[in-house]
């Protein structure tokens, strides 16, 4: 009786024993196997695998709407078709590319007889685009996101005029993510496309969008 | 009867009211139209009233890439661009062409007939067979060569790099940088924020120096005192438009400044005060987003632009009343 207790008793040890170590030696071979897993992860699945749970890999698979800089032809329809009042689109500025000038094509209008700040000079219909002296010659341009409509005018006039540092994109603290985004179905120019939600803005101009996108 | 004229109106109210309903669902055009349009087909248009120049020759090059046009005594026309140069006679005969080792951005051509080449960090001179007379490395390896005069002994360089203009003598030798900023003598410095840097020794013997950043020309002496300048940012014909400009220039045998533009392609004359006179060519004549319409102004004073996007030497003279 003892022994047949005993038997059973060694047998469940050593089942579970060994269960245990076939798990953790496929652990190990798969991960010495995988190697290159992006989010550190033992496991070997790659950040698309369904299966992954860990917060990067979701992200990575979640995917948000973004326009093309390159690929926009300044139509206004953003300012207009957005579900949002105001649009969800805003102009974001790429400093890196901005010349500073004193004759900014993005912030006067073309028939300008004098540069200043007055309202009758400004390019953008509600004066969201922002001007302020640096040092002679230079004025820093900043975006006042509440006021931005997203019309791109601004965006048209930098283009034509300056470096194209003024550029489209859609904000995320905004933006509702519709499943079919109304300014995506309109867009002339197919701009718009769905991105990884960790790398969420397609801004042109500069090396990597990180600051951007961590913002 | 009351009733029945009740139920009808009814009915064809309803059916009314369908007809909308399909126009509405199947038949009508999304609002496409921009109430947000931003019109920039005026500005590149332009007035052409002001017009006083007609296009007469279009010289075709055989190079790849072309950016830098210049004119000797004889009314000879040198190009210069991707791995060669090519000359060719006042009719826009080609003469001949020559291979180089690199991409030329600039060239000039001194009263002996040699050619001067920029050619991004250093200088390359050549005689008009091809032959490499020599070179100068002594810019630095920051140096972005955009222009180069020649009078006399004196060489001066622009160099967009490093936002200084150099002056060599013949043999290579530096003998000064002109430009720099400073407070105590008045030189602004100069503000470059793209890679177009033009300079030029007037009839009188001055240095002339555009500082794009500011839309003026600078007037030096060789020694770098600057004397005066000039310019006003504008999209209006009179000014100079966009970020940086005039991108390039030249003077016209009675010391008129002929000027070239980018964002706006336009060229235009001024008077040797710096009021504006005429217009030579407007943007509606050059391919949208043209950059470095090079000028040159030869012996018969037509003026020469290089249009770098349809590979052309584009030759404008007013006409003959």
């Amino acid at each position: 009786m003892q022994n047949r207790r005993d038997f059973l008793n060694k047998l469940c040890r050593g089942t579970i024993l060994t269960g245990l170590a076939a798990t953790t030696g496929i652990l190990v071979f798969r991960s010495a196997k995988s190697g290159h897993c992006e989010i550190g992860s033992s496991c070997g699945n790659c950040l698309k695998s369904d299966s992954c749970t860990l917060t990067a890999a979701v992200l990575f698979r979640q995917t948000v709407w973004q326009l093309d800089p390159t690929k926009c032809i300044q139509c206004g329809r953003c300012a207009k078709n957005c579900v949002m009042t105001p649009s969800a689109v805003k102009v974001v500025h790429v400093y890196a590319m901005c010349g500073y000038c004193d004759l900014c094509g993005g912030y006067l209008k073309p028939d300008t007889k004098t540069i200043s700040t007055a309202a009758e000079n400004q390019l953008c219909p509600t004066s969201a685009l922002k001007r302020k002296f640096v040092e002679d010659p230079f004025y820093q341009y900043t975006i006042d996101e509440a006021l931005c409509i997203g019309c791109a005018k601004c965006v048209k006039g930098c283009d034509a005029f300056g470096n194209g540092s003024l550029q489209l994109q859609v904000r995320h603290d905004r933006c509702k993510n519709c499943n079919e985004c109304s300014i995506a179905r309109d867009c002339p120019s197919d701009a718009y496309s769905r991105v990884p939600a960790n790398k969420p803005y397609l801004l042109q101009g500069i090396e990597s969008s990180s600051d951007k996108n961590n913002t | 009867m009351k009733q029945k004229i009740m139920i009808i109106s009814a009915l064809v109210l309803l059916l009314v009211l369908v007809a909308f309903m399909v126009n509405d669902f199947f038949f009508s055009k999304p609002d496409n139209t921009n109430p947000y349009e931003f019109e920039l087909e005026s500005v590149r248009t332009g007035d052409t009233t002001m017009t006083a120049y007609t296009e007469t020759r279009q010289i075709k090059t055989t190079l790849e890439e072309i950016h830098g046009l210049a004119t000797d005594a004889l009314g000879r026309i040198y190009i210069a661009g991707k791995d060669g140069v090519e000359i060719f006679d006042p009719s826009g005969k080609a003469e001949n062409k020559f291979k180089i080792g690199g991409t030329a951005q600039c060239i000039t051509v001194d009263e002996n007939g040699n050619l001067f080449l920029g050619m991004q960090e250093h200088i390359e001179i050549w005689n008009d067979s091809g032959k490499q007379l020599s070179e100068w490395n002594t810019c630095g390896a920051d140096a972005v060569i955009t222009s180069i005069a020649v009078l006399g002994d004196d060489v001066f360089v622009a160099d967009a790099g490093q936002k200084v203009v150099f002056r060599y003598d013949k043999k290579g030798n530096q003998i000064s940088k002109i430009g720099l900023k400073d407070p105590a003598t008045g030189v602004p410095g100069f503000i470059i924020p793209s890679p177009y840097f033009d300079l030029g020794i007037s009839k009188d013997g001055n240095l002339w120096i555009v500082n794009p950043g500011r839309h003026s020309f600078e007037k030096y002496t060789f020694n770098g005192t600057l004397l005066s300048s000039w310019g006003k940012a504008s999209m209006a014909m009179e000014g100079f438009c966009g970020c940086c400009n005039p991108s390039n220039f030249a003077f016209l045998h009675d010391s008129l400044f002929v000027t070239s533009e980018k964002a706006i392609e336009r060229v235009k004359v001024y008077n040797p005060d710096g009021s504006f006179r005429c217009v030579v060519a407007t943007p509606d004549q050059f391919e949208e987003g043209t950059k470095g319409l090079d000028l040159a102004v030869d012996k018969q004073n037509r003026i020469l632009v290089l249009d770098p996007v349809k590979l052309l030497i584009r030759v404008f003279e007013q006409p003959k009343k």
